[in-house]
C-alpha cells in the first residue's frame, strides 16, 4: 500500500473533524474521496500530505511519516492545494522557475506546460489565465517534482463543464503514466468516471472504500423503468415478479425493483395487458443513489 | 543559498512590478527632496543649526523610504501571501515558507539601499550634497535603522489575520510616523506636545540617528536612539517569531 491511514482522529476546537479513519491507497490506482462539504476530506489530505501536526493515528506515505519525515516526502509527492493563488504580478514560467529549484531533480517545466497545453501562456501572468489554466498550473507545479503521488484537492471545483472534462483526461493521462492519485471531489460523475476505488466520508467519518460497482452492489440499490401511459393499474404492476415499489409522477410511470429480468418483466406485463407506452428508460444506480443514500441528503444540500 | 537566490531574484522583480513600491520608495522621497531643495537650497540654514536643508533632508527622508518599505510594503506582502495560501502552498515543498519570508525582507533591505543611493546621487547633482559622516558608521546606522523598523512590520505581518486588517494596521502606524518623526516635516519646526508625540513613535530614533552619524556625530552621541532601535529589533522580532502563523 502507498498510503496507508489508520484510526485518523483530528479535533480542532473541541469539534472532532476526522473521527477514526482507515482506510489504504494502492499505488498505480485514483483513489477518490467523495463527501459534503465540511465532512473532514480536506483535513484528511492535508494530514496525509504532511500539512497538519495536530492529529492522533498514524499515516504513512511511501513508508515515510509525513509528520516527522516531511522534507523527504516532498520530494516524492506533488500536491494540489485547495483555493491557492498565486503572487500578484508573476509569470507563468517564472512561478515554474522558482518552483524547480526547490527541487534536486525537477523535470523541466517547459516540457510539462507543452504536455497540459499551456505552453503558448508561459509568458503570461499567472493572475491573466482562465480557471482552467490556472488548474492545469497548479498541476504542472505539483508534478515538477516528478512525484510518485499526487494529490489533487476539489481541482475541478469552478470549472466549466468543457474544462472539467479535459481535466478528466489529464488525470487519467496521470494514471497511465505511472502515477497514484489521490483526489478529493463533491462532483459523483467526476469521481464514478476517475477512480478506481472511492471512499465516502460524511461527518469525519469513512462510511465506505470500494470501486464504484461494489459500492452500488453493497448498498444494495434498486434500478429504475420508467416509462409514460395514458392509464394503469398501479397497484397490478406492483405485483409484477421483481418490482418492489411503484410511483406515479402525472403521466409517467417509475416502477422500481432488482434482478436481471425486471425490465423483462414490466414490458411482458405492459404488451400481455395492451398497455400502450412510450418514453422507456431504464435507469441504474449511480454512485449519487449510494451518497445519498450514505449521507441522508438530497442532492442539492451538498453544493 | 541557490533556493534563496531563485525566490529572492523573483520576488525582486514583483517588488519592482509593483507601483506603489517604486513610487514611494524611490520616486517621492528624491521628488521631496527637489521640492525642499528648490525652497530652500542647501545654503547653511538657521532652523537647522547652520547646516544645509538637503543635508539634513537626505539621511531624513532615508528614513522615510525605511518606512514605507518596512511598515507598508514588508508586511502586506507577507499577510497577502499568507492570505493566498501561497506561504502553504510553499510548506508542501522540501524548501521552508521561511525562504520567501527572508526573501522579502532582503530585497525590502536591498531596495531601501536603492532608494537611499538615488536620494544621494540627486542630492549631489543638483544641491552639492555634503556627507560629513563615516560612511562605515553610516551602514551600521542605516542597517540598524532599517531592521529595527522592519521587525516593527513583522510584528504586523505576524499577527494581521487578513489584507484588510493588515493594510488598516500599517496605515495608522505609518502615517504618523511619516509627519511626527522628523521623516519629512523637520522636528524643528514643532512645538512641545507634537515633540512629546514625537518620542513615542520608533522611527523618530532612526531618523535622529541617520541624521546624526550622516551630519559627523559618533555613536556615543546617539546612544540613546541606538539602544531603543536595539530594543525594538529584540522585542518585535521576538513576538513575531513566537506568533507568526504560515496559514
Amino acid at each position: 500500500m502507498i498510503i496507508e491511514v489508520n484510526d485518523l482522529v483530528v479535533e480542532y476546537k473541541g469539534v472532532r473533524a476526522v473521527d477514526h479513519v482507515s482506510f489504504s491507497v494502492k499505488e498505480g490506482e485514483i483513489f477518490g474521496m467523495i463527501g459534503p462539504n465540511g465532512a473532514g476530506k480536506t483535513t484528511t489530505i492535508e494530514c496525509i500530505e504532511g500539512l497538519r501536526d495536530h492529529y492522533s493515528g498514524s499515516i504513512r506515505v511511501l513508508g515515510l511519516d509525513p509528520k516527522t519525515e516531511r522534507k523527504r516526502l516532498y520530494d516524492l509527492i506533488g500536491v494540489q492545494l485547495q483555493e491557492t493563488s498565486y503572487q500578484d504580478n508573476i509569470k507563468v514560467w517564472e512561478i515554474c522557475k522558482m518552483f524547480s529549484s526547490f527541487y534536486a531533480n525537477p523535470l523541466p517545466y517547459e516540457m510539462l506546460l507543452e504536455k497540459f497545453g499551456i505552453a503558448d501562456k508561459i509568458n503570461s501572468y499567472v493572475s491573466k489565465l482562465s480557471g482552467g489554466q490556472r488548474q492545469r498550473l497548479a498541476i504542472v507545479l505539483a508534478l515538477i517534482a516528478n512525484p510518485q503521488i499526487i494529490f489533487l484537492d476539489e481541482l475541478s471545483t469552478g470549472l466549466d463543464p468543457q474544462a472539467r472534462r479535459s481535466m478528466w483526461d489529464l488525470i487519467k493521462e496521470l494514471q497511465k503514466n505511472g502515477k497514484t492519485v489521490y483526489m478529493t471531489t463533491h462532483f459523483m460523475e467526476e469521481a464514478e468516471y476517475l477512480c478506481d476505488r472511492i471512499a465516502i466520508m460524511n461527518r469525519g467519518k469513512v462510511v465506505a472504500v470500494d470501486t464504484v460497482e461494489n459500492l452500488i452492489r453493497m448498498f444494495d440499490l434498486e434500478d429504475r423503468v420508467i416509462f409514460r401511459v395514458s392509464d394503469i393499474n398501479l397497484a397490478e404492476l406492483e405485483r409484477v415478479e421483481s418490482v418492489t415499489h411503484v410511483e406515479q409522477k402525472g403521466s409517467e410511470i417509475c416502477a422500481r425493483g432488482k434482478g436481471a429480468n425486471l425490465v423483462h418483466n414490466v414490458v411482458s406485463y405492459l404488451n400481455d395487458r395492451q398497455i400502450a407506452y412510450s418514453g422507456l428508460k431504464v435507469i441504474q444506480p449511480t454512485l449519487e443513489d449510494v451518497f445519498l443514500k450514505i449521507t441522508g441528503m438530497k442532492w442539492e444540500e451538498t453544493e | 543559498m541557490k533556493k534563496l537566490y531563485e525566490i529572492t531574484y523573483i520576488e525582486l522583480k514583483l517588488y519592482l512590478r509593483t507601483f506603489v513600491n517604486v513610487f514611494f520608495a524611490l520616486v517621492f522621497p528624491s521628488l521631496l527632496l527637489l521640492i525642499m531643495g528648490g525652497i530652500y537650497g542647501n545654503e547653511p540654514s538657521e532652523m537647522f543649526d547652520g547646516y544645509g536643508t538637503v543635508d539634513v533632508s537626505v539621511p531624513s527622508y532615508t528614513a522615510l523610504i525605511i518606512a514605507v518599505n518596512g511598515i507598508m510594503s514588508l508586511p502586506l506582502a507577507v499577510v497577502g501571501y499568507r492570505e493566498k495560501k501561497i506561504l502553504k502552498r510553499l510548506k508542501a515543498t522540501p524548501i521552508h515558507p521561511v525562504y520567501i519570508l527572508l526573501s522579502q525582507i532582503l530585497i525590502n533591505l536591498f531596495m531601501t539601499f536603492v532608494g537611499m543611493v538615488i536620494l544621494f546621487v540627486v542630492g549631489k547633482l543638483v544641491f552639492d550634497l555634503h556627507f560629513m559622516g563615516n560612511a562605515f558608521d553610516m551602514f551600521v546606522a542605516f542597517l540598524l535603522s532599517t531592521l529595527s523598523i522592519f521587525s516593527i512590520g513583522l510584528l504586523i505581518a505576524s499577527f494581521a489575520p487578513t489584507m484588510k486588517f493588515a493594510t488598516a494596521v500599517a496605515n495608522i502606524v505609518y502615517f504618523p510616523m511619516l509627519f511626527l518623526t522628523g521623516a519629512t516635516l523637520p522636528l524643528e519646526i514643532m512645538p512641545n506636545v507634537m515633540l512629546n508625540i514625537s518620542k513615542a513613535l520608533p522611527l523618530t530614533y532612526a531618523v535622529d540617528l541617520l541624521k546624526g552619524i550622516w551630519l559627523g556625530k559618533g555613536f556615543s552621541d546617539v546612544a540613546k536612539d541606538i539602544w531603543v532601535l536595539v530594543g525594538i529589533l529584540l522585542v518585535s522580532t521576538l513576538i513575531s517569531i513566537k506568533n507568526f502563523k504560515w496559514e
